[in-house]
């Protein structure tokens, strides 16, 4: 039973705050996924979790323990560090078996479980070898491995794939799923990699300046962003974001632009829209939920075509709404050119409204 | 152990911990970091602190020539005074710029030379750099004994050289003359000081980026081009820091004037800190030495203050 | 333009490249004049002494002989006592003095590299600043001080005076060591289950072995080679260190320049060994902290 638990954690540099009232729950055997923009205090909150850094304020609980004071050996935690870490004047082998030696084992169990670690991860002929003389994917595995062979209650990881190659790092992704999938430990991932989060978190926890933003299944990240700032993070590309003004027509609402286009809302829609503090709203629309039209239909917005981007399976399209850029999906053999005059439809059911005051999103009433 | 615990519960309350700490509480804080500096500053204060203001306080003084330090006589700025108009003053002050600035200037070129030199891979290219360096390691004394026979008036080899080479019909006598004997002292430091110049700069050389170089090989700058648009800016900061550090090791330097010449002949080689040292150890003349000292003390402090603006410029772009 | 370059580079082939040769150049002169006053010490202390006191001299010794370095080297003749003396003190001195400089810039310079409490820069340039003061500065208080003391006449004098010379430089020298050493090692160590302590001792010590040789080196050279406070502390002839004691050695022999010369050469073999030995170490503490990389 290893649960962590962070409880209004907050953490000071001087007057600069790194970690701001922080509290999320990682459920025993969860894989959690921290993300945001750099500098937003991923690593900061990582430390505190680890007890590198001393805490400014807040409760950190790790298996039901309260941790706060606990020094980092005491906390039952493995972590895998950015650049790794490696120490550089010791082998492989005793790389990992610090660890075991801090811990006081005798002789031979450390050497077998450095060696059954070795081996699980495939690093047996490596064994003798300085980290200096392996390459990325072999130091990330000792990495890993200096971590595993403690069996420890919780794995934190401080981006661990980001200074591989795109290759490698979609084959050590998939080699960490597997690893969580059979030792079922709870892991606190962080990534800047969208991609790596949703693809292997149960949870993905948002930061931004700080703040925890929001903290929930990747999926319902995706679908129900809370606010502007995950909205437009989370997605690559990310959700196309517009402000525009709320006005009612008579018991329609619509939409309306400063660059002088409009459209009528539905009746659910309409609805939220109404709900926010004024009469100021931001559209937020992913590209698969946007069609093109070449002529005007009803419902749909003029626009002017910015860029066009063939990525292979799909085209996108940078559409200019007036001063706005919005990113549309297309099929590749979609006949586009860019200036070439376009229509766009906004699909009702998959758009987002948030407040432009407050920047949340905007709930059905 | 009190400490720890004490500290451990300090931090883990967030109701001590507020936003903004006051000094004195950041300073409770890291108590613990301050041991691991202690033993150093404890050091430093007892050896450097108390000989700073024991120096201002007696160039305030008329010292008693038996070193009876309570018996010793308050009189203002008088010390200063009697510096500042004596008659020796200015020679010895223009003495110390000549020595100064005439030994960092070429030790520095000759430095330079030699690093640009040696930038260039070749066979025995260590050796070489190896040897250059000795002067710089061996002992002033020693170094000042090996030219002082050198420039024996009699048997001195590089006097009898000049006979060889018929550039003078009798031995020189380099250090008995009053305008020779300068020059011949700077050349001495010249060859202490010079390979600590050139380490220096070719260090600074290794941060040259090569590409840069061929990227104006390339575009069609010549050697000289390359020189003076590319490497020489690179070099900047460290020849900032280095003429500095000569510098400051010129003006305080003691042993080569002090063992060749003591200051001789008639004063021609006396610089600040020969006539410091004479005055005290000499003439017992405390509170007049003490106030020379807080002017060389000055100088350095301002020669200082650009030492530490040209390493924590370095020290930012590295941490940056 | 660019044709025009080409073309004349192809019809003149190899052009002499005269940047290189003035370099060439350059290195002979300034390897002559930095080895032929070694050399000439060298040639002069295995002269005798009527072969020293010629005119014109005698470029090669006629009858070479080791009989100067036999009597400096051999304590059975006062001479030789002397030296041996002095010899000893000085290496007594420079030794105390560097394993005692380790022992103190270690923990300093690790606090000045990883910690930030308050007032670190302002102590961190209190100590650089330490660099620019004239050692006659600190010479008659700390010569007061050492009365006072009664340390006049006592190495001790010397160790502590040396250990605060150096201390500056060598807080600054291993400072950059330790910045170089990433603090995620020492957080790995810790998550591994090693203390704070222990992971400076496992860890970063062994990681930081370059920079204390490169300190030791350093503070040695400085000890074993320094003369002003020496001078001015020491008086007594049994305690006095090398560069002292040739002094003395050298106004009671006024004329005997061969064996001045044997002294000074023996006097510089330690130090142009250790150096020649730990070259590289040497060379780095040189520029470390004034070369940006
Ligand atoms: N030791 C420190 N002293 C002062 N400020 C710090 C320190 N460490 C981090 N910060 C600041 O705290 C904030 C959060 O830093 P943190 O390293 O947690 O970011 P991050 O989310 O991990 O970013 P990245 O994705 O770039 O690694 C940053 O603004 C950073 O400048
Ligand atoms: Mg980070």
């Amino acid at each position: 039973m290893a649960e962590v638990v962070l409880k209004e954690v907050v953490k000071h540099y001087g007057a600069h705050i790194a970690v701001n009232h922080v509290s999320l729950t990682v459920g025993d055997g969860e894989f959690v996924a921290l993300v945001g923009p750099s500098g937003c205090g991923k690593t900061t909150t990582l430390n505190l979790v680890a007890g590198l850094i001393p805490m400014s304020g807040g409760e950190i609980h790790i298996a039901d323990r309260l941790v706060n004071d606990l020094d980092p050996k005491d906390r039952d935690i493995a972590m895998v560090f950015q650049n790794y870490a490696l120490y550089p004047n010791k082998s492989v082998y005793k790389n990992l078996a610090f660890p075991l030696q801090m811990r006081k084992l005798a002789k031979p169990d450390i050497d077998a479980k450095v060696k059954e670690a070795a081996r699980v991860l495939d690093i047996t002929h490596l064994l003798e070898r300085r980290p200096r003389e392996l390459s990325g994917g072999q130091q990330q595995r000792v990495a890993l491995g200096r971590a595993l062979v403690r069996d420890p209650a919780v794995f934190l990881m401080d981006e661990p794939l980001s200074n591989l190659d795109a290759k490698l790092r979609v084959q050590m992704r998939s080699e960490l799923k597997r690893f969580h999938q059979d030792l079922h430990t709870t892991v606190i991932y962080v990534t800047h990699d969208q991609l790596e989060a949703v693809t292997m978190a149960d949870k993905m926890a948002v930061m931004s300046g700080g703040f925890l933003q929001q903290y929930d299944a990747p999926d319902m990240v995706f679908a129900k962003p809370v606010n502007t700032f995950v909205a437009g993070f989370i997605g690559s590309p990310a959700m196309s974001l517009v402000p525009v003004q709320v006005v009612r027509k008579g018991d329609a609402v619509w939409l309306r632009s400063v660059d002088g286009w409009e459209f009528e809302l539905s009746a659910e829609n309409g609805h939220k829209a109404l709900s926010a503090t004024s009469d100021k709203v931001v559209l937020g629309a992913r590209h698969s939920t946007l069609r093109i039209h070449k002529s005007a239909e009803p419902g749909t917005v003029p626009g002017r075509v910015y860029i066009v981007e063939p990525t292979g399976d799909v085209t996108f399209a940078q559409v200019k709404l007036g001063a706005s850029i919005i990113i549309v999906s297309l099929d590749p053999h979609f006949p586009i050119a860019p200036d070439e005059p376009v229509f766009v439809e906004f699909n009702q059911n998959k758009l987002h409204l948030f407040d432009g005051e407050t920047q949340m999103a905007l709930a059905a009433a | 152990m009190s400490t720890v615990t004490g500290q451990a519960a300090f931090a883990g309350d967030p109701a001590v911990s507020p936003r903004r700490a006051g000094l004195l509480r950041r300073i409770v804080n890291h108590r613990a970091d301050y041991l691991y500096v202690l033993p150093a500053i404890v050091v430093m204060l007892v050896v450097i602190g108390y000989p700073i203001y024991y120096t201002i306080e007696l160039s305030l003084f008329k010292t008693p020539p038996n070193l009876q330090m309570k018996d010793k006589i308050f009189v203002g700025l008088d010390n200063y005074v009697t510096i500042l108009r004596s008659a020796s003053f200015r020679d010895v002050t223009l003495n110390t710029l000549i020595w100064t600035a005439g030994s960092t200037l070429f030790a520095f070129l000759l430095g330079l030379g030699a690093a640009l030199s040696l930038h260039r891979e070749f066979m025995g290219r260590g050796v070489l750099r190896a040897l250059l360096l000795i002067p710089y390691v061996v002992s002033a004394v020693a170094a000042s004994y090996v030219w002082k026979w050198l420039y024996h008036s009699d048997f001195g080899v590089i006097g009898a050289l000049a006979v060889q080479f018929q550039l003078s019909d009798r031995p020189i006598n380099f250090l008995d003359n009053l305008h020779s004997v300068l020059p011949s002292l700077i050349v001495v430091n010249i060859w202490k000081e010079f390979s600590f110049a050139m380490i220096m700069l070719m260090a600074g050389l290794q941060t040259v980026p090569d590409q840069l170089l061929r990227a104006a090989q390339v575009d069609g700058a010549n050697a000289w081009q390359r020189f003076w648009h590319v490497t020489f800016p690179h070099l900047k900061s460290v020849s900032m820091v280095t003429v500095l550090l000569l510098m400051v090791a010129n003006f305080n330097s003691f042993i080569i004037p002090w063992i060749m010449t003591g200051g001789g002949p008639a004063g021609a080689s006396d610089i600040w800190i020969t006539q410091i040292y004479n005055l005290a150890f000499g003439r017992q003349r405390y509170g007049v030495a003490s106030a020379y000292s807080v002017i060389l003390f000055i100088v350095m402090m301002t020669l200082g203050y650009f030492y530490v603006r040209a390493l924590t410029r370095g020290d930012e772009a590295r941490a940056g | 333009m660019t044709d025009a370059t080409f073309s004349s580079r192809a019809i003149t082939k190899r052009p002499i490249d005269w940047w290189r040769w003035s370099g060439r150049v350059f290195l002979v002169f300034l390897l002559l004049f930095t080895v032929l006053p070694m050399v000439w010490m060298v040639l002069t202390s295995i002269k005798t002494q009527f072969a020293a006191m010629q005119y014109p001299p005698q470029w090669w010794p006629a009858e070479p002989t080791l009989q100067n370095y036999a009597r400096l080297l051999d304590p059975s003749n006062s001479v030789g006592q002397e030296f041996l003396r002095y010899f000893w003190n000085s290496f007594y001195v420079a030794l105390t003095t560097t394993v005692i400089g380790v022992v103190v810039a270690v923990p300093a310079a690790y606090a000045f590299s990883r910690f930030r409490f308050p007032g670190r820069t302002f102590l961190f340039f209190s100590v650089l600043l330490r660099n620019m003061f004239p050692a006659v500065v600190f010479l008659m208080p700390l010569f007061l001080l050492m009365r006072w003391l009664g340390l006049v006449n006592t190495h001790g004098s010397l160790i502590l005076t040396y250990l605060t010379f150096g201390l500056p430089l060598s807080i600054w020298l291993l400072k950059g060591f330790y910045d170089n050493i990433p603090i995620q090692l020492e957080q790995a160590a810790r998550i591994d289950g090693a203390t704070r302590f222990q992971a400076f001792i496992l860890i970063v010590m062994p990681l930081s072995s370059p920079g204390i040789i490169a300190t030791s080196i350093f503070s040695f050279i400085g000890a074993w080679n320094e003369y002003v406070y020496a001078y001015t502390f020491l008086s007594k002839q049994e305690s006095m260190t090398l560069p002292v004691g040739i002094q003395r050695f050298f106004t009671e022999f006024a004329t005997d320049w061969p064996g001045l010369m044997a002294a000074t050469f023996l006097m510089s073999v330690p130090v142009v060994v250790l150096f020649l030995v730990l070259q590289k170490y040497f060379v780095r503490a040189l520029t470390e902290g004034a070369v940006k990389n």
